[in-house]
């Protein structure tokens, strides 16, 4: 298909049509986000309105210090990033390393490692909370946030671990070759060669498994018990239990939990949509 | 040799967090256990328990609904928005960010939105339906619309999805493309003939990982929009089930019986899924 068709008469309608879909859809999936923050901002308290408001009438900012007073939403924000300042260089470290590994073995032993990962992808995690939670029981770290923090051990998720694989092997061979031959051992080569070569898919595995554990829900809900142990996504489920019919208030949580993943996925965007050239994960 | 130590802390830590908590998850099964008392063998009680459990039943009933409504709306979704958002400008780029933005927004942020969304007289979902002079259903107080109402809820998570599609969209071979331009087909041939043969493998994958991802992911919303998998049932899906029976009643032996259907129910679907898209894939070779 052309790229770009003259704007005049007939030819040019296929293409408003498709700004327009395109507008549409991305409406479409904001919305929700959108009426969460209008709900943010009306008085608590007063009667929710009959008929719909497309602009909030009120701007009550007042709720998000309301909010922080209901519940102690500081402190289960340091908790979340407690947990995020830990588990995320691990993870790349730990993920980065085994990708590294797989991109470097003979086909053969590559072959069985990803297998090995996909299938390991692919067990429900339904699977796992019991014989984790008891796993966990036994090691004495229930409710300790320092709990939250294992799963990087592993490298969070097989995927990273793909992702990095991806990445290293499109480096040509004689990259890795050339520092070799200068006498770098794997250790070396990995983290002078193949690392900063793969920047794109590290700011990316650091955002993935940043939002990975900011959003965490289970884990905590099962793992942790008492408020000053509380994540950010935990604590928004105690706000919920104080009182469950405060909209204004309960938006409010909603959006002061899920603000720092959107603004963060929002400033790393580079690293998920390439540029012309064709770096990036997601594809061009 | 340094290769293998750089390779250990995953190879470890899968074998201790995945492998071996899978197995033994079954082990589980052969036991009473309250996290309390050391477990008791119990041979095979837990599952005959299991066949006559009618809240199984249910939760079975409930989740096969939710798989057949909620992973073909979600593989469409994501491959219509896909095809949409193929060709990137400025204005496509802010789009797909758009898309993929309530993937990442925190499960149980998500289920309170929608909480809201969904009350039946003050929030904007019926009221936006009221503007065109549609009387919004009950949401979460009915057991029809509160099915559907998860539903709804989870297909606004495609980004996955999305972003699976566009790569494989976007590895079509475009001399095939530029091909069946010359030879003037329609739209719709070219499609059928090039584009869905050349995506078929990802959007297979795809659809294996959705359904395993769709029986537990509907966990959150279950817990909270459904109030613990109401009203009445309706949203008691087998996740929630085993939450409610291992750390609502302790019975955590029964539980991972409870896990263990549901591996065996997911295997099933994925087993029939794989038989009718070979099929379907046979009946495509043959009509070229």
């Amino acid at each position: 298909m052309p790229t770009r068709r003259p704007c005049r008469g007939w030819r040019s309608a296929p293409i408003v049509l498709h700004r327009l879909a395109v507008a549409v859809v991305g409406a479409a999936f904001l919305i929700p986000i959108y009426w969460a923050i209008a709900a943010s901002l009306r008085e608590p308290g007063v009667q929710s309105p009959r008929t719909m408001e497309w602009v909030p009438i009120s701007l009550a900012w007042d709720n998000y210090r309301q909010v922080f007073a209901m519940v102690d939403f500081r402190l289960f924000i340091i908790n979340s990033l407690f947990v995020a300042a830990l588990a995320v260089p691990l993870t790349i470290v730990v993920a980065s390393m085994a990708g590294f590994v797989v991109s470097q073995i003979p086909a053969r032993w590559r072959r069985g490692l990803i297998a090995l990962s996909i299938l390991c992808l692919m067990v429900p995690l339904t699977a796992i909370w019991l014989p984790r939670f008891i796993l966990f029981k036994e090691a004495g770290l229930i409710n300790t946030r320092l709990a939250l923090v294992i799963p990087a051990l592993m490298g969070t998720s097989p995927l990273y671990v793909l992702l990095f694989a991806w990445a290293f092997s499109r480096v040509p061979r004689d990259v890795y070759d050339a520092a070799r031959l200068d006498g770098a051992g794997p250790c070396r080569v990995w983290a002078e060669v193949a690392l900063p070569l793969a920047r794109p898919v590290v700011v990316a595995v650091a955002v993935l498994s940043f939002v990975h554990y900011w959003n965490s829900f289970v884990e905590p809900l099962l793992l942790i018990r008492t408020t000053d142990q509380m994540t950010a996504s935990l604590g928004l489920r105690v706000l919920y239990s104080l009182d469950r019919t405060n909209w204004p208030l309960l938006m409010t949580g909603a959006v002061v939990v899920m603000t720092p993943v959107v603004v963060l996925f929002v400033v790393a965007q580079h690293a998920f949509q390439q540029d012309a050239r064709g770096r990036g994960i997601i594809g061009q | 040799m340094q290769l293998g130590l750089m390779l250990a802390p995953y190879l470890a830590g899968l074998a201790l967090l995945v492998i071996l908590p899978a197995i033994a998850g079954f082990g589980l099964a052969f036991t009473e256990y309250n996290a309390l008392q050391p477990p008791r063998f119990a041979g095979l009680a837990n599952f005959q328990e299991v066949l006559r459990d009618d809240v199984f039943r249910i939760a079975t009933a409930n989740s096969l609904i939710y798989i057949v409504l909620a992973v073909p709306l979600r593989l469409a979704g994501a491959f219509l928005t896909a095809r949409l958002l193929l060709r990137p400008t400025r204005g496509v780029r802010i789009v797909r960010a758009a898309v993929y933005l309530p993937t990442i927004v925190p499960d149980m942020a998500w289920a309170l939105v929608w909480l809201w969304i969904l009350n039946p007289i003050y929030g904007p979902l019926n009221q936006t339906l009221a503007l065109f002079g549609i009387a919004g259903p009950a949401w979460m107080t009915d057991q029809v619309s509160a099915r559907l109402a998860i539903v709804l809820m989870m297909s606004w998570q495609i980004g996955e999805g999305l972003v699976v599609c566009l790569a494989s969209l976007q590895n079509v071979p475009r001399d095939l493309l530029d091909q069946a331009a010359i030879d003037g087909g329609s739209a719709w041939d070219t499609f059928r003939t090039v584009t869905l043969p050349a995506i078929a493998p990802a959007l297979l994958l795809l659809l294996f990982r959705d359904t395993i991802f769709s029986f537990q992911a509907n966990f959150v919303p279950a817990l909270i929009v459904g109030r613990g998998g109401g009203p009445d049932f309706a949203t008691m899906f087998l996740p929630m089930y085993v939450y409610t029976t291992a750390f609502g009643y302790l019975r955590f032996g029964y539980a991972a019986a409870i896990t263990c259907a549901m591996y065996l129910i997911t295997g099933l679907v994925l087993w029939l899924q794989f038989r009718a898209a070979r099929r379907w894939g046979f009946g495509f070779g043959h009509a070229d």
